[in-house]
């Protein structure tokens, strides 16, 4: 079967969220609540919904008119509508009678054979289906997402023991490839994998906190870069999901949970927390949490709260001496000899040996739970993959001298890690103690599989070169932040020289890599120190070289094809604007933002969508038009916050392709480069008209405009000004005599080197670097 | 018997061409110091140091510091002429009025403080130290402290001293033992033993104020545990006057190479009562202000070594008469022609006074603008010249002592065997000259800080205020013909600098090592080119005098021929220093510990 429409019903945060999340992949989707008891519209529940999801930062939406796949409707006047679509998600309150009667409504008009799905976090599968027909029992799975349902990748999903496989297995692949979620299978248990152990960690760690006497911005040092939840560590965490989430799970698992199972004697309430929640004080949505901005005074004020007092105070980062001693060593973090060690020796310890108790009982294996807390709670990485960092002897006698029983699994591991490369392949420990190969679907290359199993045919400093087979290499950046330097554009040069041709053993390039960001753009550091001690002619090079690696790859006898996620900015947008293809991921944020450290794009980016403007069929004719769209694309240094969005900034052309699945993405990008390989020839040179100083000083007039409203700073004046001078060609240009792209390049060029030598400019750099937010100077 | 006339013609010189004639007088404050001040001033203090201090330096130096029951003895002649220095007026010279002093530039003391240092290296650490003492307080200490010791210290009346080092302990100030206990009353009180206390005891001053680091019981562990402490010899009474002795006391003096004159005492302190000066635990900051100020203080110090051991070269080579010129008689009219007439003489003579007064130079510009950070109206301004300050700390200590070393070994190189004889002089420079590579930090501390510290801070922000300027100049009178023969090499130098401190910042960056492989060889590249850059400025302000039909026409012209001597013979070891930079740690690290 094939889901082509969907319905979502219920249209709180998690249902307009899912609903929203539909209509990003294109799928039409129904919108259902209850009647409006009052007003004339009694669709306004719905409807007020799907307003709210346009006004919601983050935005659910990909793209604003995604909202018109979203039809509104009621449970009364609008069931009807049910009977066209393919997949029904229910996502209303955690009430089993409510959930029944709405069950028993919508059976009779659903579609026959069409899938029904709760987003239940906490009710099992057999009392929903409970007194419901045979054919629903068929029909009936668990789909469980993770909120904001756009951002979060993790979805669980449960069979029960009528449900067609068929029906699983066609919600299980719209969800992967469609929706690009991380589908793990789990049994019909209590919170499911990831919050089972997740609320379990959370009750643990803030335990162990208050009882050993941490402050939670010890813990948080604690918890999150040396543990792998970097940005947040457990008491931002809560902070971002909210406090007064916490009792409402902790509510049902305990409703729920085993008689014997941990969690009921971890399980405690904190005064302080209590209070906070009663008080208001649910986190980031809330008046704070365990963290707040206080704005008193006009000057922000980071402050965190004293768990035994529960007063405000300001918020130090603290130096532990745990963790600089202990570095990426984990077992050196939780052997430490102070309360912080101890710390880390508990919250290690219990939260991975309750984890590696619950294999088989929730998913039958390890792969599924790491997965579930990679995706679902952000960690770094999963509990076993943890206990491999531990080693499992180490951890079993860990447990051991905490006085918590040691897991069968670990003890049936008997020191032999969870997870272990053979032959290049990744493999993993089964229940039944053998190792078994972690098997990707269909459709899915990761580069972490290629690198585990190969040697790169090339590397530096900053990129490596991956063969990812069918004669196609891959670039991978590996430079801190994937920071773009020299070493990057060797490493291009490189690659050119490789494929050659592109007849010969190599017939392709991928840009590609599987950090959270694609890159953030040229390494600035680097570029300050050059800029303080005054190495103009070595910051001229790092732009004519990169102007030059740009454009040998636009212009290669072989197909260049990106596939980015994440950020993609400055310099990294500009590789992205150079290549044939773009293949992105959906949640791919590409800008160019040069002019807030002061400077302009450099590497081609002005030339490029100057040419793109003009290109582009909606550009009204004559010079000007495709001019002021580039200045104002580039001057107000936009960054579209999805792919969809950067086609509408022409980042993206509209051939470019998206892909909603990241573990999807790289064997799309090859699909598409042999497409292109087949028969491929390298795009023709265009050339500019622009008309020159006239239409710079129209541009200014523009500049001046602005500046009077007090919309533009001096400098960026100064900037744009800059910017106004390359897009209309520099001082000889007229409409006459068309200007080529190597006079645009040096153009590009020139005024670089002009503005990184103002004072301006090296302050908004340096202020980027130390403060990491522009200056507006 | 060594001879001194204090270098005034030059100092005027640079005061004038290098920093700018009046730019001081342009400072909030500083109305009053016109050159013609300043030169009058400095006139004054010229003649105390060459008919006071320096008549004492070599008596001073046989004589030594005695000490019997406690009580430390400063050589003959010394108590009195600290009387005179001190009723002159010459301690409070740069303090503030407010609290007695005389309210001149820094700069202005910097400069005396060159003279000092020539005339008796030994004298000028008792009122050097009280100066970092008031530096301390004045900045850090509360109005009640302040009201109460600062006018002592100005009016010379009491002493200061810095208290840091411990028996085991110097560089690695964290590991510091003396402790603190809080007392009802707010003070506090002092116990542990403190080594290498110059000045700790003497009989100059009739009390002596000792900063002294220590740990409060509750301390955290390492640097950001230690507070800085005022603990007086006698404690005073109400009234002002010397009361009761303090549980402090000297234990003993040190037997030294060098500054025989200046006492180095280990000093006990018994439960000894003093006052918390800054926050608790933030004593590592008061104690910088000291110790930035020191370590100018120190590199004025390797100066004045510099010059007064050139003066006594360049006077023997003169008159010793042996042999004759290479070429010939020189001068038919001696039994046989002086040996200044040699190339290698020359060669010796010339690479210490170009070091000197490029030393002069630069020593003026950082005086300048420690001057400039502290009284300018406009705050980026300061900050700016606090920048290059910080910046150039560390080079000036090291580079200045070290060519002060080398200066005074130069003198006794020129003087052959009488060099090596006590009743000469200018071995006791040698001797002299060599503790300043060490105390401050030494010079490998300073190389370090400036790898380690100055050059990534704010990713390489206080550069800038070098670099910058430098290499504005520099491309500005790149076309200059008359400057050719200075610019260019200046330019060559100037590029090696850029490239080595990016491979540097770049390579330390992965690898700490690897800056603190290149961090001695760096800071000597620097200095080289930052003496290169003042041999610029003095060429084309002597040049521009010229052309003018202005100033000493002998002066001048001699100033051009040591800037061509610097630029052709010293700035090239840049080169050389680049290479070794670039060879990296591999050759230092490689062995292993056992087979050294």
């Amino acid at each position: 079967m094939q889901i082509k429409r969907a319905a979502v019903i219920g249209s709180g945060v998690m249902g307009s969220g899912i609903a929203a999340h539909f209509a990003n992949a294109g799928i039409p989707v129904v919108l259902l609540d209850i009647p409006a008891k009052e007003g004339d519209d009694r669709s306004a529940i719905a409807k007020g919904a799907i307003q709210r999801l346009l006004k919601t930062d983050p935005a659910p939406f990909m793209h604003p008119k995604n909202a018109k796949l979203v039809t509104p409707g009621n449970l009364e006047d609008d069931l009807a509508l049910l009977a066209d679509v393919d997949w029904i998600v229910e996502a209303i309150v955690e009430n089993p009678a409510v959930k029944a009667d709405l069950y028993r409504r919508i059976d009779p008009v659903r579609k026959q054979g069409s899938v029904v799905s709760s987003n239940t976090s906490t009710i099992p599968l057999g009392v929903l289906v409970e007194g419901q027909s045979d054919a629903f029992k068929r029909d009936f799975l668990i789909t469980h997402f993770f909120n904001p349902p756009r951002y979060m990748r993790l979805l669980e999903i449960v069979g029960g023991e009528a449900t067609r496989s068929d029906a699983l297995a066609a919600v299980a692949d719209v969800c992967d490839r469609a929706l690009g979620k991380g589908v793990v299978r789990c049994k019909d248990t209590p919170g499911f994998i990831a919050n089972r152990i997740g609320v379990y960690w959370i009750q643990t760690a803030i335990n162990a906190a208050v009882d050993l006497g941490l402050t939670v911005e010890e813990a948080d040092a604690i918890v999150g870069r040396p543990m792998g939840i970097p940005k947040t560590g457990v008491f931002g965490l809560v902070d971002l999901v909210g406090l007064d989430l916490m009792p409402h799970i902790a509510k049902s698992l305990l409703a729920t949970l085993p008689d014997n199972d941990p969690y009921r004697a971890a399980f405690r309430e904190h005064p302080v927390i209590t209070r906070m929640i009663a008080e208001g004080y649910t986190g980031r949505k809330g008046k704070g949490g365990f963290y707040r901005l206080n704005r008193d005074g006009g000057a922000k004020v980071k402050e965190a709260i004293d768990l035994s007092t529960g007063v405000y105070r300001r918020s130090d980062k603290p130096k532990l001496e745990s963790v600089s001693a202990a570095g990426r060593d984990l077992r050196a973090l939780a052997d430490f000899p102070d309360k912080t060690g101890q710390y880390a020796r508990r919250v290690l310890a219990r939260t991975l040996s309750y984890a590696a108790s619950l294999v088989p009982e929730i998913a039958d294996s390890i792969v599924a739970v790491d997965e579930g807390m990679r995706l679902g709670y952000n960690w770094k990485q999963g509990p076993f993959e943890l206990i491999d960092r531990l080693g499992t002897a180490w951890f079993a006698d860990l447990c051991r001298s905490e006085g918590i029983p040691v897991p069968p699994l670990v003890e049936q591991a008997a020191g032999r890690p969870f997870y272990r490369v053979e032959d290049g392949k990744l493999q993993h420990l089964t229940t039944a103690g053998l190792y078994d190969t972690v098997v990707r679907p269909d459709g899915v290359l990761l580069l972490s599989d290629i690198k585990r199993a190969s040697k790169p045919v090339w590397k530096n400093g900053s990129a490596s070169l991956w063969d990812i087979g069918d004669g196609v290499l891959c670039v991978e950046f590996t430079s801190k932040m994937n920071a773009l330097d020299g070493d990057i554009m060797a490493a291009y040069g490189k690659a050119m020289k490789l494929i050659g041709d592109g007849k010969g053993d190599w017939k392709a390039l991928v840009i590609h890599n599987e950090s959270d960001n694609f890159s953030v753009g040229a390494n600035l550091g680097l570029a300050l120190f050059a800029l303080n001690v005054g190495l103009w002619p070595q910051i001229e090079e790092l732009v004519e070289g990169g102007q030059r690696a740009y454009r040998a790859l636009k212009y290669a006898p072989f197909p260049v094809v990106s596939a980015p996620s994440g950020m993609a900015l400055g310099g990294g947008c500009e590789i992205l604007l150079h290549s044939d293809h773009v293949q992105a991921h959906a949640e791919t944020y590409m800008g160019l933002v040069e002019v807030g450290v002061g400077l302009i794009p450099g590497w081609g980016g002005c030339t490029e969508m100057l040419a793109r403007h003009a290109a582009n069929p909606r550009t009204p004719k004559g010079p000007m038009p495709p001019i002021a769209g580039a200045f104002e694309t580039i001057s107000l240094a936009k960054v579209a916050k999805s792919a969809a969005e950067a086609k509408d900034l022409l980042y993206l052309r509209p051939g470019d392709g998206i892909t909603m699945n990241r573990d999807r993405l790289l064997a799309d990008a090859k699909a598409k480069a042999l497409e292109l390989a087949a028969n491929y020839t390298p795009p023709e040179k265009v050339t500019y008209t622009l008309p020159g100083p006239n239409g710079r000083a129209a541009l200014e007039l523009f500049l001046e405009g602005f500046a009077l409203q007090g919309k533009a700073t001096p400098h960026d004046v100064v900037v744009c000004g800059k910017l106004a001078e390359i897009l209309t060609g520099g001082p000889k240009a007229d409409v006459t005599q068309p200007v080529t792209e190597n006079q645009m390049l040096a153009l590009e060029r020139r005024v670089f080197m002009e503005l990184v030598r103002t004072e301006g400019t090296i302050d908004r750099v340096e202020h980027m670097l130390t403060t990491g937010k522009p200056l507006r100077n | 018997m060594p001879i001194y006339k204090a270098p005034l013609e030059d100092v005027r010189f640079v005061l004038d061409e290098i920093v700018g004639a009046g730019k001081l007088a342009e400072l909030p404050g500083y109305e009053d110091a016109t050159p013609d001040l300043i030169a009058q001033v400095l006139e004054e203090g010229a003649k105390l140091c060459e008919e006071v201090l320096f008549p004492l330096n070599q008596s001073g130096d046989g004589e030594g510091c005695t000490f019997e029951n406690g009580v430390v003895r400063t050589p003959k002649g010394f108590k009195e002429a600290y009387g005179t220095y001190i009723e002159a007026g010459w301690q409070g010279l740069s303090c503030d009025p407010a609290y007695g002093g005389q309210g001149l530039p820094k700069l202005v003391n910097t400069m005396l403080e060159e003279f000092i240092c020539s005339a008796n290296l030994s004298f000028g650490m008792y009122p050097g130290l009280s100066l970092g003492a008031y530096n301390a307080l004045s900045t850090y200490g509360s109005e009640a402290l302040k009201q109460r010791f600062l006018g002592r210290l100005v009016d010379g009346t009491w002493a200061g001293t810095m208290c840091l080092t411990e028996p085991h302990c110097g560089t690695d100030l964290g590991l510091i033992r003396t402790k603190a206990v809080p007392q009802e009353d707010g003070s506090h009180r002092i116990t542990g033993t403190k080594i290498f206390i110059s000045a700790g005891e003497h009989d100059l001053t009739e009390n002596i104020l000792h900063l002294v680091l220590a740990r409060l019981p509750d301390a955290p562990a390492g640097t950001r545990g230690i507070s800085l402490f005022l603990v007086p010899k006698f404690l005073p009474n109400e009234d002002g006057t010397v009361g009761p002795r303090n549980g402090v006391a000297c234990g003993s003096i040190e037997h030294k190479m060098g500054i025989k004159a200046s006492a180095t005492c280990v000093m006990n302190f018994e439960d000894a009562t003093g006052w918390l000066v800054g926050e608790p635990h933030k004593g590592m900051r008061a104690m910088f202000v000291m110790m930035n100020a020191a370590r100018l203080a120190v590199g004025i110090q390797g100066l004045g070594m510099a010059e007064v051991s050139y003066q006594n070269a360049v006077a023997y080579a003169r008159e010793r008469l042996q042999g004759r010129s290479l070429k010939g008689t020189a001068h038919p009219d001696k039994p046989a022609d002086p040996i200044i007439v040699h190339p290698d003489v020359r060669r010796n003579l010339l690479t210490a006074r170009a070091y000197t007064e490029g030393a002069r130079a630069l020593g003026a510009l950082v005086g300048y603008k420690l001057d400039v950070a502290e009284k300018h109206a406009d705050e980026k301004t300061r900050k700016e010249a606090d920048e290059f300050v910080q910046l150039m700390t560390p080079i000036v200590k090291a580079l200045f002592t070290d060519i002060g070393f080398e200066s005074a070994n130069i003198a006794v190189q020129v003087h052959g065997g009488h060099g090596f004889i006590w009743e000469t002089g200018v071995e006791q420079y040698v001797r002299d000259a060599r503790i300043c590579q060490i105390y401050e930090g030494t010079n490998g501390i300073q190389a370090l800080d400036l790898v380690g510290r100055k050059l990534p801070q704010d990713m390489g922000r206080l550069l800038r205020r070098f670099f910058h300027p430098v290499g504005v100049e520099i491309e500005a009178d790149m076309e200059k013909e008359e400057l050719g023969e200075f610019v260019l090499p200046l330019a060559k130098a100037f590029a090696k600098l850029q490239q080595a401190t990016a491979v540097i910042a770049q390579k330390g960056l992965k690898d700490p090592e690897e800056a603190g492989a290149a961090a001695t060889d760096y800071l000597r590249l620097f200095g080289l080119v930052a003496l290169g850059w003042m041999w610029l400025r003095m060429v084309k302000a002597a040049q521009a005098k010229l052309a003018a039909g202005e100033g000493n026409t002998a002066f001048l012209e001699a100033k051009i021929r040591t800037a061509r001597f610097y630029t052709a013979k010293l700035l090239p070891q840049t080169n050389a220093l680049f290479i070794t930079i670039m060879a990296g740690s591999k050759p230092l690290m490689e062995m292993e510990e056992a087979a050294f």
